[in-house]
């Protein structure tokens, strides 16, 4: 307990007599550690240990399954599991495009000044709970898309075979949509971040040349923030898979593969929370399976973002802030 | 670092201890620290103390306001004389207990309203129900995680016998009646439509597809019906209120009986747009032109849609109201949980979609003092003078007099932990 | 430039200097066209990244703000027919529920953040990687484990259940912000603690932690942002209760999940109390987000 320089009584300080011994230190801070690691495995266990019964009373087959009935002892969750896709897809294909304009915009295009709180204004957008989203998609963006953008859409691009039905606000394009405006500040944050990490060589080489602005963006900056781009584009998938509260809302609830971009569909997010409080028995089992796939896939994404991540990181750029 | 401030002569030679920020250096600044810490030690120490007085005050908010009773606002009764029955105002003196209750949607406005009111009159009991749907409401009584559940259509003995071993055994009593209407949208079509069962499962199995169908027109001579295509909506949850109607449908249509079915969850049209709840239903008709879906009654009032009349048994068009459901129930008086199907029963004014709701509780008590609290307040729920009495107010048919006895009669067989003293006192 | 006329035609050099000129001249200028079509479609895409922000906004604030007045903040939700209603046992809840999950998961977010910060083996990067995941993990799931481990087991719902699956999510935001802000401490102070023989829980205690203080708010301030505005979790584990509930042991009431229950109500008091609770959600955490950005923006100016 004796520390060289002890102080003079008249001033012991109290907490030094709680300093524990440097052992002990490092074991409290590896169990604090391990709780993460504990959490993880035991997140996976319980899953899993739920979802086996489905496997083992079904097989595997009722993972592309596409007939979902439960009452008659259907269990197929494809629809779902393809909704899930269609509108990651729909999010992300907007996403990414518009994310970079706007994060390019942020990194070297808009006024200096403006910079960081427009900045901030877009990371804002993270920071709308999700039930706020759905509530506003499905009041207020629903009757738009059903009066005026779906109409459009469909005069537009009818002939694609992709816009058939009825408009009805709600379905697969709106949650597209919502789903959109959710991940954009993950994209735009972190792209906005490597793309201003560029080394600064390389763009004045470039300009040295004669290049215009737009061509030191495409040609110098761009590639060179590949990397990272793509772990921006992989963690706005990851968040698109898992959302749950505002797809639900604005999806239309159907059990069924959606014929069309307009039509109801079902993610599994949104069978979870529309069916787990009545599940019991195989039902149940087989939404942990769904849950446990796309725990396993949301999983893939997020680690293959963090290594693309990280290996800017570490690459000698700027700190990347990840959402 | 600060030099203790007693050490300013060494203690043997008695000479002045230096110190070493200002005397020897004295071209140094006097307290050399980090530049930036102490004043950002300062404000993060400020900042802390603000969270703590924030806290602390929060904490004495919390502790002043739990301490109120729910009670505190005036709470506007519609009981007048719960003396009536002088076993109600037994009831009413019944122990603290705080109860949760999960299930049907179909009942959540009068039960809500209803609980509230016992509330303010006996300040120790809380009855606090959230409507998940019947499907989920049997799932939660089964697992155990609340002391009652609520669905509009009783167990079926497939799930009596799934639930726990300790309950002895599943006491369904009936609660509320009410009637599930088929509300649409139709934006310049402000009067009733006539539609009959037939046509009702053509639109909800999707074959007829549009409002100026022709089975529509004929029942509908004189009103100019829109080319729209009809949009369905259904129930995306377990529900009892699915039940009844699909139940309706089944009596009525063999192509529906060998379709769809009836359940609680069936498999509708792909184009048919499910929500979550009756007031998921309701408002997405609410917000959808020329959308129609099947809604308990008091939803469709309070949203004012315009609902069709109904084509009965004996023959006539029906429009839902507390009248046509009470003399469809009327009907049949003799109900049970195992034959609780009233719909499309005989009579002129009978309105043919209409249902019990039923309360689900475990026979055998796990606490005497729940239990007593529990059957007190269901039992003033299921009568005359109490619960009921909420009912027309919000658009629910009262029980029938020989259905409140039924209700007594099932709260009777409620024991404690011993399984034979009856919890309700007569 | 401008060039001294020549006799082009006879020197093959300058002939040559001229047509390169000529093609620069348009290639130039078709580059700078371009260029600015390119650049005017970044800033348009800058705008219609703010459009949803502003009409999010300004359609929750029209429809949340008729509904704030006293009752709405002093009173508990009232069923259909009642007049007053208000969300006072949603706010209390959500009180209730986010502090527990805070105080649970501050001082494992510290710790595992100096874990990380001071250690670099394998270990560290397996709790690094389980970090991550469980940042990644689907927030309903979350709330299912939260289900399975907190409300089975007890055997009825309770805001420690839903404390416990917020506090998972936080754990992770709280982690990665201390092991941030613990690894800009400058070595040399760490060095200095430990040259002077404090232990190496001392000079964690009384030199890094108060220096990496701010940083450590920071991070705590956006995880009670992120945690305080999730739904899923709290769906399957406390219940919902209309009256008031402040005893975490009991089904509890909280902003979010009074939002989801009441909106869907066909009642329009109800319907419009939900609005007003969602603006004061919102309100909430973008105060959260912002508050906590000018702070570790004011922090990092003092520092440098």
């Amino acid at each position: 307990m004796s520390i060289s320089g002890s102080p003079s009584p008249g001033t012991a300080r109290r907490t030094w007599r709680l300093a524990v011994p440097d052992r002990t230190y490092r074991i409290l801070l590896g169990v604090a550690g391990g709780i993460f690691a504990a959490l993880l495995i035991a997140f996976v266990v319980a899953m899993a240990t739920q979802a086996v019964p489905a496997f083992s009373k079904l097989g595997v087959s009722f993972l592309w399954g596409s007939n979902w009935d439960p009452a008659h002892n259907h269990f197929g969750v494809l629809p779902f599991a393809v909704g899930t896709i269609e509108t990651t897809v729909i999010a992300v294909a907007l996403a990414v495009p518009i994310g970079l304009g706007t994060a390019l915009a942020l990194a070297y295009l808009a006024p200096r000044r403006l910079r960081a709180p427009l900045s901030t204004a877009v990371e804002l957008l993270a920071a709308v709970p999700s039930v706020v989203y759905g509530l506003w998609g499905l009041v207020a963006v629903a009757p738009l898309f059903r009066t005026t953008v779906e109409p459009q859409l469909t005069s537009v691009l009818g002939w694609t075979g992709l816009l058939g039905g009825p408009n009805q606000g709600v379905g697969l394009l709106l949650a597209g949509v919502i789903l959109f405006i959710m991940v954009l500040p993950t994209m735009v944050a972190i792209s906005r971040d490597v793309l201003a990490a560029v080394p600064h060589d390389q763009v004045e080489g470039a300009m040295a040349l004669g290049a215009t602005r737009w061509q030191v963006l495409r040609k110098v900056i761009v590639p060179g923030a590949r990397v990272g781009l793509l772990g921006a584009f992989t963690l706005a998938t990851g968040r698109a898979l898992g959302e749950t509260v505002a797809v639900a809302l604005v999806i239309g609830n159907s059990a069924h593969l959606a014929p069309s971009l307009k039509a109801n569909a079902g993610t599994i997010p949104s069978l979870i929370v529309s069916s787990f409080g009545e599940a019991s028995g195989t039902q149940l089992n087989v939404l942990f399976a769904a849950a446990l796939v796309l725990l396993v896939v949301g999983i893939g994404v997020n680690a293959l973002a963090r290594v693309f991540v990280r290996s800017v990181k570490r690459s000698g750029a700027a700190s990347v802030t990840v959402a | 670092m600060e030099i203790p401030e007693k050490a300013k002569t060494h203690a043997t030679s008695g000479l002045p201890v230096m110190n070493i920020h200002t005397e020897v250096t004295p071209t140094v600044q006097q307290t050399p620290s980090p530049p930036a810490a102490p004043k950002s030690r300062k404000r993060a120490t400020r900042a802390t103390r603000v969270l703590a007085l924030a806290t602390a005050s929060a904490g004495m908010l919390l502790a002043a306001c739990g301490s109120s009773s729910p009670t505190a606002s005036t709470s506007t009764s519609t009981t007048t004389a719960s003396g009536s029955d002088p076993y109600l105002a037994a009831d009413l003196k019944a122990g603290g207990a705080q109860l949760t209750g999960a299930g049907s949607t179909f009942v959540q406005p009068v039960f809500t309203k209803a609980f509230y009111t016992y509330s303010s009159k006996n300040s120790g009991v809380t009855v606090n129900y959230q409507a998940v749907g019947s499907g989920a409401g049997i799932t939660a009584f089964e697992g155990g995680t609340v002391n009652f559940g609520a669905s509009d259509v009783p167990m079926a003995a497939a799930d009596v016998a799934k639930a726990p071993a300790a309950y002895g055994g599943v006491l369904q009593v009936p609660d509320t009646l009410g009637g599930v209407t088929l509300s649409y949208n139709l934006p310049g079509v402000k009067t009733g439509l006539k539609l009959d069962a037939p046509t009702i499962a053509g639109i909800f199995a999707g074959t007829i597809s549009k409002w100026n169908d022709p089975a529509i027109t004929a029942l509908n001579p004189g009103v100019s019906l829109p080319s729209q295509p009809i949009t369905t909506v259904h129930r995306s949850d377990s529900s009892g209120t699915t039940y009844i109607f699909t139940d309706y449908l089944n009596t009525v249509s063999t192509t529906w009986a060998a379709g769809p079915g009836k359940g609680k969850s069936v498999t509708w049209p792909a184009s048919s747009v499910g929500s979550a709840g009756n007031s998921g239903v309701a408002g997405s008709i609410k917000s959808t032109p020329y959308s129609i879906g099947y809604v308990e009654l008091a939803y469709a009032l309070q949203n004012s849609f315009t609902y069709a009349a109904v084509k009965n048994v004996a023959g006539s068009y029906v429009t839902p109201s507390l009248a046509s459901v009470g003399a469809d129930a009327a009907q049949k008086p003799n109900v049970s949980s195992t034959d609780f199907s009233i719909v499309n029963q005989a009579g002129s004014g009978s309105y043919p979609i209409s249902g019990y709701s039923w309360a689900l509780i475990a026979k055998k008590q796990s606490s005497t003092a729940t239990g007593k609290s529990l059957v007190a307040v269901l039992d003033w729920l299921t009568h005359t003078g109490g619960g009921q009495d909420q009912s027309a107010s919000l658009d629910y048919v009262p029980l029938p007099t020989n259905i409140q006895t039924l209700a007594r009669q099932t709260l009777l067989m409620v024991t404690g932990p011993d399984g034979t003293t009856p919890l309700l006192t007569k | 430039m401008s060039s001294i006329s020549f006799d082009s035609s006879l020197d093959p050099i300058l002939s040559r200097r001229a047509a390169i000129q000529k093609i620069a001249a348009s290639s130039i200028a078709r580059r700078k066209v371009y260029s600015k079509v390119a650049i005017s479609v970044c800033l348009l895409c800058l705008v219609v990244a703010l459009i949803p922000l502003v009409a999010i906004i300004t359609y929750v604030a029209a429809k949340g703000i008729p509904a704030w007045n006293a009752d709405f903040f002093t009173q508990v939700t009232k069923p259909e027919g009642i007049p007053n209603g208000g969300v006072w046992n949603a706010i209390v809840g959500s009180l209730i529920i986010d502090g527990i999950a805070v105080a649970a998961s501050v001082p494992f977010g510290i710790l595992g953040g100096l874990f990380l910060a001071e250690s670099d083996g394998p270990a560290a990067a397996a709790v690094r990687f389980s970090a991550d995941i469980l940042t990644g993990v689907p927030s309903i799931t979350i709330g299912i484990f939260g289900y399975i481990v907190w409300v089975k087991t007890v055997g009825s719902y309770s805001g420690f259940a839903g404390a416990f699956a917020i506090a998972i999510i936080m754990l992770p935001v709280i982690m990665r912000a201390a092991e941030t802000a613990i690894r800009g401490v400058p070595v040399t102070l760490r060095e200095a603690g430990l040259s002077l023989g404090a232990r190496r829980s001392t000079v964690a205690r009384r030199v890094v932690l108060p220096a990496a203080l701010p940083g450590l708010l920071t991070g705590v301030l956006l995880a009670v942002a992120r945690g305080a505005g999730e739904t899923a979790p709290l769906l399957f584990t406390i219940f919902g209760n209309q009256f008031f509930q402040a005893n975490p042991t009991k089904a509890m009431e909280a902003l979010p999940q009074a939002i989801y229950t009441y909106s869907s109500q066909p009642y329009n008091d109800l319907i419009q109390i939900a609005w007003g609770a969602a603006l004061l959600l919102m309100v909430v955490i973008l105060v959260l987000n912002v508050g906590s950005r000018l702070m570790a923006a004011r922090l990092r100016r003092e520092r440098r």
